[in-house]
């Protein structure tokens, strides 16, 4: 099976993402409403008063803000993984068109490696925050093969600006 | 770059447009005019052989060192 170019398993690994996209958009504005209605429960515990909500750990209503921090930050880390889906949607979309060194891969690449990164780091601040308000939290620790990913795609996008550079040489080779 | 091309001199000398030289050399037109316009980075030698070829020159003809300073423009070679 081809790698690149129209019919080839980049064109199916972007209709995979195409679907992840989608999935990935009703989960933020499914967040979105979440924190919504947690703020509503924390401002006016009355708020539709024959609503009860209760969990293991007592009533869910008083714990309103605390619910809505805990949304935002999964409504976060969900925007995160959002744009860098949407990056390597576009990245498949020159895939697809046969076209890969494609100037603007770089500076995609590139990003998706920054907000790679940015979500490990934004793992680790959670974390923490976590184990502060929770002693018995036991979270994912260091994870090297997640840093390791982050420089692949760094190393990956410096090989895209060589190759873009390259194909530049070659158009405006008589 | 300080190399030049002076292809539309050669050519006028020729009494040859762009056009009828695409035809004979078998070099697209888009890219006979990225080399007179010196957007070019680098020619063939096979182009080069075309062209002296079809206008019985030299490729010194055609391809011009000139050391004077740049104009700064380092993306192609000046025609």
């Amino acid at each position: 099976m081809r790698a690149l170019g129209p019919g080839s398993l980049s064109s199916f690994l972007k209709i995979i993402l195409d679907v992840v996209y989608v999935c990935l958009w009703v989960g933020v504005c499914g967040v979105g409403i979440g924190i919504l209605v947690a703020l509503l429960f924390s401002f006016d515990p009355t708020f539709m008063g024959h609503i009860h909500l209760d969990s293991e750990d007592g009533d869910l209503t008083g714990k309103g803000p605390l619910l809505a921090w805990v949304l935002f930050c999964a409504g976060a880390y969900l925007g995160i993984i959002l744009a860098i889906v949407q990056r390597l949607r576009k990245v498949f979309v020159t895939l697809t068109a046969g076209d890969p060194f494609h100037p603007d891969n770089v500076t995609r690449l590139r990003l998706i490696g920054l907000l790679l990164g940015g979500l490990e780091i934004s793992r680790y601040v959670f974390q923490a925050a976590s184990r502060f308000l929770d002693q018995d939290h036991d979270g994912r620790g260091f994870s090297l093969t997640a840093w390791f990913a982050v420089l692949v795609v760094l190393v990956m996008s410096e090989v895209f600006r060589e190759g873009a550079r390259l194909r530049r040489e070659a158009e405006l080779t008589i | 770059m300080s190399i030049r091309v002076h292809l539309d001199r050669v050519l006028l000398e020729r009494r040859m447009s762009l056009t009828e030289l695409s035809d004979r050399v078998g070099v697209t037109l888009a890219n006979l005019s990225i080399l007179k316009t010196g957007k070019a980075r680098a020619i063939r030698f096979t182009t080069l052989d075309l062209l002296c070829r079809e206008l019985n020159c030299q490729p010194g003809d055609l391809l011009v060192f000139d050391a004077s300073p740049d104009d700064g423009d380092d993306e192609g070679i000046e025609a």
